[in-house]
């Protein structure tokens, strides 16, 4: 990905098995997540979930890329691990619909208005009709 | 019966902070729950300023997003503009000349000024000194113009283009901005140390609001607070985008970790922004046009994706674009600093008195249409297990 950031294509079930080794060999303040972006392909079925992770001291960005199917959205929740992760797992939940196992913060009307929410529309999936 | 258990509750406070406060001066609710004077939790609810503007992005062209993501922000608006150009010209393969890198250095930099004066303007008035909180939104105006004098505008400047800039400057410019960075100078260095030495505005800031350097970059919080607590880090330095890899300047880093030093990182910024506008203006490169032909720019789009930073005066802002090859973008993410910086901050204010809760949220520069989005939740970590009485009334 431009520019120069290096995108490493993981599979969900070691999400957080890479970044439990990332806490353990640069510690707590060797890195920060930066932000999680969700984006729908329907045509290819899936939803692309990037970890977006920034390496302290060069700042150097490094993303997790993640795929799961679009039928069934469910990914293991990081905030045990990175607290920082909340803003981003819980804006994908309500913008997308993907759910974060074990975050129990996730819910609807977190951010889209709640009479949107209440249709159970959610309006960044290519297929809303927003 | 015999009684064998009593149940004793502690009288909890609920007060809401917001969203229209007059110590705050954007729509943001804290919901805070006190013991006596003491803050035990804190809800930040947010998402009363939701636009909806990466959809709205979405169903847009690239050009005409350039100027939606200049409005998502008033203050920072050209470093919206600046993150989300450089990420079309990198899916575009389209490199602006030296003069017109240097020139939206400098519309960023006067932007980082007068949003570091601002801010600390809103310190001294929350402290209780309007006088000074007046005075210097006097001396900010003197950047404004500046400002204008550069992009044509005040505030919302939409400077920057794909290819360069909307506006060159001549030498009669170049002088009048040079006046007013000296002209300012002496006063932003006089405020900073009325902020070093007033008894007042060190008791209300020191050691309040401490963020330890572990709770930074596990809680991802980015910009002044992050350097406020001895994190090296900083977007200019690391990227080296526009001509921060040309312009010398160093970091500004402390090491306090209060509400004090962030307020502090802001003033010594604004004097190494002062020393980059300078330095900008006396080599700016002749290398050719600042201001390219709008209608000769690239209309198709290549597929392509780009994640782009930029040091915001409020941290680091970043910007996703994906490019399926159609005129609209097929995707595009903003995650603006405020987003880290207030909402993952909920434990900041654990443990303080509810006078400090407006103090230690103004140290954070909290922009609420830049984060735009969210209710949150509970972030009482270690906070004690109370039980409010009115949840105890809703189970009966």
């Amino acid at each position: 990905m431009k520019p120069d950031r290096i995108v490493i294509e993981i599979s969900s079930e070691n999400l957080r098995k890479i970044i439990g080794l990332l806490k353990e060999k640069l510690g707590d303040e060797g890195f920060y997540l930066n932000t999680i972006v969700g984006t729908d392909y329907p045509s290819d079925k899936l939803f692309q979930i990037d970890y977006y992770i920034t390496l302290i001291p060069d700042e150097q960005t490094i993303v997790l890329r993640v795929k799961i199917p679009r039928e069934e959205p469910v990914i293991d929740s990081i905030l045990d691990l990175v607290p920082g992760a909340l803003p981003g797992e819980c804006e994908a939940h309500d913008l997308l619909g993907i759910v974060f196992r074990g975050n129990k913060y996730l819910k609807r009307g977190f951010f889209v208005p709640i009479e949107v929410a209440e249709k159970g529309i959610y309006p960044l999936r290519k297929d809303s009709g927003v | 019966m015999a009684v064998d258990k009593i149940i004793e509750v502690p009288l909890v406070l609920e007060i809401p902070v917001g969203p229209q406060h007059p110590a705050l001066h954007e729509p943001l609710l804290l919901k805070v729950y006190a013991e006596g004077e003491e803050i035990v939790k804190v809800e930040i609810n947010t998402g009363y300023n939701h636009r909806g503007i990466e959809k709205l992005c979405e169903k847009r062209s690239f050009y005409k997003d350039i100027f939606l993501v200049g409005r998502v922000c008033g203050i920072c608006n050209t470093v919206h503009a600046d993150c989300f150009v450089r990420a079309v010209e990198e899916i575009l393969g389209v490199t602006p000349s030296d003069r017109a890198r240097y020139l939206r250095t400098l519309a960023q930099e006067l932007e980082r000024i007068h949003s570091h004066m601002l801010i600390n303007a809103v310190m001294a008035e929350i402290v209780g000194y309007e006088t000074l909180f007046m005075l210097i939104m006097r001396d900010r105006e003197l950047i404004m113009k500046a400002k204008e004098i550069l992009t044509g505008c005040r505030v919302l400047a939409d400077y920057i283009m794909v290819g360069g800039v909307r506006r060159d400057i001549d030498d009669a410019k170049k002088e009048k901005i040079l006046k007013i960075l000296d002209k300012i100078e002496p006063k932003i260095k006089y405020y900073m140390k009325v902020f070093e030495e007033d008894v007042t505005i060190t008791k209300r800031l020191v050691d309040v609001g401490i963020i330890e350097p572990k709770d930074v970059t596990l809680h991802s919080l980015v910009g002044p607070i992050a350097r406020a607590s001895n994190i090296h880090i900083d977007v200019r330095k690391s990227d080296k985008y526009d001509a921060y890899g040309e312009v010398p300047f160093e970091i500004v880093v402390r090491k306090e970790k209060d509400s004090w030093a962030r307020m502090m990182v802001r003033w010594e910024e604004a004097l190494v922004s002062l020393e980059i506008c300078k330095y900008i203006l006396e080599n700016l490169p002749n290398d050719g046009k600042a201001v390219p032909d709008e209608r000769r720019l690239p209309r198709r789009f290549p597929p392509g994706e780009t994640f782009t930073r930029v040091e915001a005066p409020r941290g680091e802002l970043t910007y996703y674009v994906k490019s399926d090859g159609k005129p609209n973008p097929y995707r595009v993410k903003i995650r603006t600093p405020s987003y880290n910086n207030i909402i993952n901050t909920g434990f900041v204010y654990l443990e303080h008195s509810i006078a400090d809760l407006p103090v230690i949220l103004v140290s954070f520069d909290p922009c609420i249409s830049c984060m735009e989005r969210v209710v949150v939740i509970d972030l009482a970590e270690g906070s004690r297990k109370l039980v409010p009485l009115k949840k105890l009334a809703s189970k009966g």
